[in-house]
């Protein structure tokens, strides 16, 4: 019970943190960060659930942005050579978790009749 | 590399004309998909059994005495047509609560108990209704309730929420259900016994852990499951009460 | 883009798009919730809150799946490429069908009790060591809770901000959450189920998925982008000039692990970055409209010259230097600053092979 306490405590900390953020990010950040976003107001709401969930990622990128620490040859190296680990690792933990599934279903046990061990101890 | 002759599709442009074809038969095969999974899943789920609230019957009114086991229980001994003297009554509180803390001060005394009825079969229960008029002492000397051992038995079969089973939720038991289950337990709610065959009759028991405790923690592990377990079985009333040795659960095959 | 961000970007194609969308899951959802319990002769009825549940469950499934599916489809056959286009309205689409069948759940086997229904969630099972029992909830919580990260940055502010490969490898999370949402499954509703129905399907959506997945992955590893020849001069040599077709490209890999795509536009050459700025989608599997470079995901389009998009539009990608020794089509691995101008090289005697689309 107390860890059950204990997480829900750390997901509304956290999303109190990323309310934060989201709260200084779109109203400071992000016009210093993306000309596209400056002048443009009705989307910045949307991006609020995002920063709630990803606020860590959103206070890095911010940073590296501000310090001019960007290397934009980083943006043009998709990571498409993982898509094969990617796409076994799913099929591996699909089939381990599909045949865990079915192996541990229990058929009624109808067959099994009640046994009585021992008499009452003392009848009245 | 494409062959040259394929067709380029850009989101913001007319869709190719050699396209089209393709794209509208993937389109009907997408919501086909939909549409026939919808019904063949929606259409082959399991009953869910015939537990129910028995809202038809309207608010149930019997007096009897008061015991716990620790359960709260009530012996009827003023009936009514639906419920006969004789009967034992498990009791419950609303949603995932139990009233054993109203009935503690009226154990072995004679109660009205006013509430709603859940059945399942030969399962039933009551919840109390909220208030003074749920549960209160009514006149009248409480006849001595003496259970009737049974002896010591192995039985096959599953621990769930008795409230859920007989009909609260539907379906009220199995795996699927099993949080569900423990966070009734949790709450108080009679656990019930539900044997692989009739014991004594009795297809369904009241669980308890041994000599009259409430079913220790180590069982909500195998709530839900098909186990057997060895116990103590007395009768109370029309009710078997199932007393479990906990070290004795094993998973059934 | 790169004008002004706007919420929600719409045109005749994604309505489309969305339309038939919402057309499958609405059929799903209707036929579901208020057709099949006229197929079930249950003496008493599952629960109005199970039973919505379950259909939302399932068709929250249903949507992974062939989202799923889309990707290695479009690798394996590039019709589908327009599936793909509007493919992240049918994922935000999918975590409202997702967190209502979490709430449905949440509040009615979690509710009722005098704990909070979030905390219940967490504490009413703790039976983690065992498969049968185990409470498969954890599985949909982290299932749910990456659907809700994917579709929350899925706005193209996000692609800019975090970087098309950073925002790529935070949706690779789409892969273990629907390996847990399997393991939902299967812990779960599978444990308990008598009629197998739909075990067969939830096997042959899975399945299918992760069938095609490997089925993509080996064609990449086959089929895929050739690696460069070593050259002079710490040049590479792509291709014979004789390969590449007027409005097309031809793609390398060159050593450092990037890409290149050398366009041949009006018989001239020019190289740019494979990548597309947008979500860095194979430009060079593009063609030249309107004498842009146009990708084939989203239609970002760039002056092949200087890997700058037309105006208004300011999206730019990295171009290289290129040189023709004899035949060959040799490149400067090196890529130059994104939006920089590099003279064309002529084709020689150049037979334009017209793009016929």
């Amino acid at each position: 019970m107390n860890t059950a306490e204990a997480l829900f405590f750390a997901v509304r900390l956290w999303l109190s943190i990323g309310a934060f953020v989201a709260a200084v990010f779109l109203t400071v950040g992000i016009d210093r960060v993306d000309e596209d976003a400056r002048g443009a107001y009705v989307f910045r709401p949307l991006l609020v659930p995002g920063i709630l969930l990803i606020w860590p990622l959103v206070v890095w990128r911010w940073g590296v942005l501000e310090m001019g620490r960007d290397r934009w040859a980083a943006r043009y190296a998709p990571p498409r050579a993982t898509h094969m680990a990617a796409a076994l690792l799913m099929a591996g933990a699909m089939v381990v978790a599909i045949w865990l599934g079915l192996s541990s279903r229990q058929d009624w046990p109808a067959d099994i009749a009640p046994e009585r061990l021992s008499a009452p101890e003392v009848s009245q | 590399m494409s062959d040259k002759k394929s067709p380029f599709f850009v989101g913001y442009l007319p869709i190719p004309a050699r396209l089209r074809p393709f794209l509208i038969s993937a389109a009907l095969s997408v919501v086909a998909v939909f549409a026939v999974a919808g019904v063949m899943i929606g259409g082959t789920q399991d009953d869910p059994g015939p537990g129910a609230f028995r809202f038809d019957y309207g608010r149930q009114t019997v007096t009897g005495v008061v015991s716990l086991v620790p359960y709260p229980l009530v012996h009827v001994t003023q009936g009514n047509d639906r419920i006969k003297p004789g009967h034992t009554l498990m009791l419950t509180g609303q949603g995932k609560s139990s009233v054993v803390a109203r009935a503690t001060p009226l154990e072995r005394q004679l109660a009205t108990v006013s509430g709603v009825i859940l059945q399942r079969g030969a399962l039933d229960m009551l919840q109390v209704a909220g208030g003074r008029n749920g549960l209160q002492a009514a006149e009248g000397t409480a006849p001595e309730q003496v259970p009737e051992p049974l002896g010591r038995w192995r039985l096959a079969g599953e621990i769930c929420d008795g409230k859920c089973l007989a009909g609260a939720m539907r379906p009220g038991r199995g795996l699927a259900h099993k949080a569900c289950a423990n966070l009734c337990l949790i709450g108080g709610i009679p656990p019930v016994f539900v044997s692989s065959q009739p014991v004594e009759g009795s297809e369904f028991l009241l669980v308890t852990g041994p000599d009259g405790t409430a079913l220790p923690k180590s069982a909500y592990d195998f709530v839900a499951q098909y186990i057997s377990v060895e116990g103590a079985v007395e009768r109370h009333g029309d009710l078997l009460v199932f007393q479990i040795d906990p070290d004795t659960m094993e998973v059934l095959p | 883009m790169s004008v002004k961000y706007i919420p929600v970007q719409w045109n005749r194609n994604k309505w489309l798009y969305d339309g038939v969308m919402l057309a499958g899951v609405c059929a799903f959802l209707w036929l579901f919730i208020h057709v099949s319990p006229e197929l079930l002769s249950h003496e008493h009825p599952i629960n109005a809150q199970v039973h919505n549940a379950r259909a939302f469950g399932a068709c929250a499934f249903v949507m992974l799946s062939i989202i799923l599916a889309i990707g290695p489809l479009a690798r394996l056959d590039r019709r589908f490429l327009p599936l793909l286009y509007n493919r992240r309205h049918f994922g935000v689409m999918t975590v409202f069908v997702a967190l209502s069948h979490a709430s449905y759940i949440v509040n009615w086997y979690f509710a009722f009790s005098s704990s909070n229904k979030y905390e219940a969630l967490l504490f009413a099972n703790t039976s983690f060591g065992q498969v049968a029992g185990f409470p498969f909830e954890v599985f949909g919580i982290f299932a749910l809770a990456v659907l809700l990260i994917l579709a929350t940055t899925s706005h193209d502010f996000w692609m800019k901000f975090l970087t098309p490969p950073v925002w790529k490898r935070l949706h690779y999370l789409i892969y273990p959450a629907y390996a847990s949402v399997v393991a939902h499954v299967s812990l779960g509703i599978l444990q308990e189920q008598q009629n197998h129905v739909f075990t067969g399907i939830f096997l042959v959506g899975a399945g299918a998925v992760a069938l095609l997945h490997i089925l993509a992955a080996l064609h990449e590893r086959r089929a895929g982008d050739p690696k460069a020849d070593a050259g002079q001069g710490g040049l590479v040599r792509v291709c014979d000039v004789g390969d590449i077709a007027e409005g097309r490209a031809r793609i390398t890999l060159l050593p450092g692990g990037d890409r290149v795509a050398v366009f041949r536009q009006d018989g001239r050459l020019s190289a740019i970055s494979n990548a597309c700025a947008h979500q860095n989608g194979p430009l060079g599997e593009g063609r030249v409209i309107d004498c842009f470079v146009t990708c084939p995901w989203h239609g970002f389009q760039y002056d092949v010259t200087n890997g700058r998009s037309p105006a208004p539009f300011t999206e730019t990608i990295p171009t290289y230097n290129l040189s023709l020794q004899g035949r060959s089509v040799m490149v400067d691995p090196t890529a130059n600053p994104p939006g920089t101008y590099v003279e064309p090289v002529p084709v020689p005697d150049a037979t334009p092979t017209e793009d016929p689309a």
